[in-house]
């Protein structure tokens, strides 16, 4: 099969066992939703200039469970953004490892999909053509492509959008696009790095909605860093709260509740009070 | 009598405006013009009627010397200078990317192109001419001069290539080559139209002086021919038919630049 790569670079994989770069969720498909996926251990990122070296994350290790959306909260630059990035292979640790169904990632690859907090999106393309980008570079057929994107294009309330330029669009719309673009994938982890930070508080909270409505229909695993409580506590199964920098965990609060959540609900608010004045006591400014 | 009232917002109104604009802008030239050589009165600087005439009989009946139809004096500038931009346009695109995209080659090469590309085109003008002869010499000078102005617009583009097309690519499964021929290659087009518009100007400097150097060489050298036989009014039509040309291409250049980069949504 012309289309068929080999994504993941580990030991436990040989030529013999090629994987589409478009489904690599297949790969977990043996392992069952509420199990560890994936396993950050151990995790050190050090930065160093000429003048001082800089710990943004120390000895950092979490264990995330397939089908479940985790936030990360925490005090501004407390590195949870530096964590989602070593996830994502983009960032190298200095120590310490990921690992996704016990393979070790090492670089960047579509098993791990990303949103962008400023959406980037190709602007040369079509919103279409921008959902359908990785499965372009995948090498999926024309037809298996038009077929998905309009599935996602739909899902994402896009399907008029779908031959507007992206400067055409407004950001709600732009993270539509981002969000599509990496579901149409499906990759194994979803990593969104404060998907929602760049738009305003009524766009934020119908694409909080949309996301809670796509995730009805299509299980994924999400990693969801954000400075919202409110938006982390209205999305996500668990919610990782961090201390300042360097990033240890202070608490993970599972969160009770189908969702949609009623944000308005005495649990939620008692929650949403202990998270922040947690978090201001963490507050170094 | 109606009272032309003007709004800014609507676009016939502001076209109309350009063109009267322009119009009474290139009727006070010609006035200053008109003035200043009548002040000067020396035959070295025609009135322009005088050089208008001969632009006229120019076009209608040739070159009075040569026996050549202005035409052919075009066509061979063109020819040139098409040569020159498709050379500079197939040498500085590959490079310009290669060097954006590998530092290591970048920051060796840099000193040659700092050396090199200071010096005048003109510069290489007799140089060229005699070496490599009437015809690829003076193409080879206006490659030189839109092969810097291109190559270093292109290798400011790719180094402005926003970090998260290549980032969001990658987590999309982009490999090495796929990341160039994706993302690289399509982000730089709109400064590689604005390095054309930049070395067209350039190039179309570089014509006139290089034709100098020629026996038979195009609008340079019946420019030069002309000055030589005293024919000033016949000169200065030449210069007038540079100026045309000059601003066509630009024009061209730039309407095309501006064209693709909003199709492209993105405005270098």
């Amino acid at each position: 099969m012309s289309r068929s790569k080999l994504v993941v670079k580990g030991e436990k994989y040989d030529s013999s066992d090629r994987v589409r770069a478009d489904r690599t969720d297949l790969l977990y498909s043996h392992i069952p939703e509420g199990e560890t996926l994936v396993s950050i251990k151990d995790l050190n990122v050090t930065y160093r200039t000429d003048e001082k070296t800089t710990v943004a994350v120390d000895d950092f290790s979490f264990d995330i469970k397939k089908g479940e959306l985790v936030s990360i909260v925490g005090p501004s630059g407390c590195g949870k953004s530096t964590i989602l990035r070593c996830i994502s292979g983009l960032l190298q640790p200095t120590s310490g490892e990921i690992l996704i169904g016990g393979n070790k990632c090492t670089t960047a690859g579509s098993d791990r999909g990303m949103v962008f907090q400023d959406f980037a999106l190709f602007p040369w393309r079509s919103v279409r053509k921008n959902v359908e980008f990785g499965l372009e570079i995948a090498g999926v057929p024309k037809e298996e492509r038009q077929e998905r994107s309009d599935r996602y294009l739909k899902a994402m309330g896009l399907s008029e959008f779908a031959d507007s330029r992206i400067h055409e669009l407004s950001g709600g719309m732009k993270q539509r696009v981002g969000i599509a673009r990496a579901m149409i994938m499906h990759p194994a982890v979803i990593l969104m790095d404060e998907p929602f930070g760049a738009l305003d508080a009524q766009t934020r909270n119908i694409l909080q909605e949309s996301l809670v409505n796509v995730l009805k229909t299509s299980s994924r695993t999400i990693v969801f860093v954000t400075h919202s409580v409110d938006e982390a506590l209205f999305l996500s199964d668990r919610v990782l709260v961090l201390s300042k920098r360097p990033a240890t965990i202070h608490t993970v609060i599972d969160v009770p509740g189908e969702r949609p959540r009623d944000r308005a609900s005495p649990e939620f608010t008692k929650l949403r009070r202990e998270i922040l004045s947690y978090l201001e006591s963490q507050n170094t400014l | 009598m109606a009272v032309f009232k003007y709004d800014e917002n609507n676009r016939r109104h502001r076209f109309i405006r350009t063109i009267v604009v322009t119009v009474v802008s290139l009727a006070v030239f010609l006035v200053l013009w008109w003035v200043a050589t009548v002040l000067m009165n020396d035959q070295n600087f025609p009135t322009p009627d005088k050089v208008f005439a001969a632009l006229y009989d120019l076009i209608l009946n040739g070159d009075p010397i040569g026996g050549h139809s202005i035409w052919e004096y075009i066509a061979i500038s063109l020819k040139t200078f098409l040569y020159g931009f498709g050379l500079a346009l197939v040498v500085a695109d590959p490079l310009g990317l290669l060097l954006g995209y590998v530092k290591p080659l970048r920051e060796f090469t840099a000193p040659w192109i700092e050396v090199v590309r200071p010096i005048a085109p003109i510069a290489w003008a007799p140089i060229f001419v005699l070496s490599f002869g009437s015809r690829l010499g003076p193409a080879l000078v206006v490659f030189i001069g839109i092969f810097f102005p291109l190559l270093t617009n292109i290798i400011f583009g790719v180094q402005r290539i926003d970090k998260n097309w290549l980032d969001a690519s990658k987590t999309l499964g982009a490999s090495q080559g796929q990341l160039f021929y994706k993302v690289v290659l399509p982000a730089t087009v709109p400064y590689i139209l604005n390095g054309v518009k930049v070395g067209l100007g350039v190039g179309w400097m570089c014509i006139v002086a290089a034709e100098i150097y020629n026996k038979f060489g195009g609008i340079g050298q019946y420019l030069v021919d002309m000055v030589n036989g005293g024919l000033m009014a016949n000169a200065f039509a030449a210069i007038i038919i540079i100026a045309i040309l000059g601003l066509l291409t630009t024009g061209v250049a730039e309407y095309v630049s501006k064209l693709v980069s909003r199709r492209m949504g993105m405005d270098a």
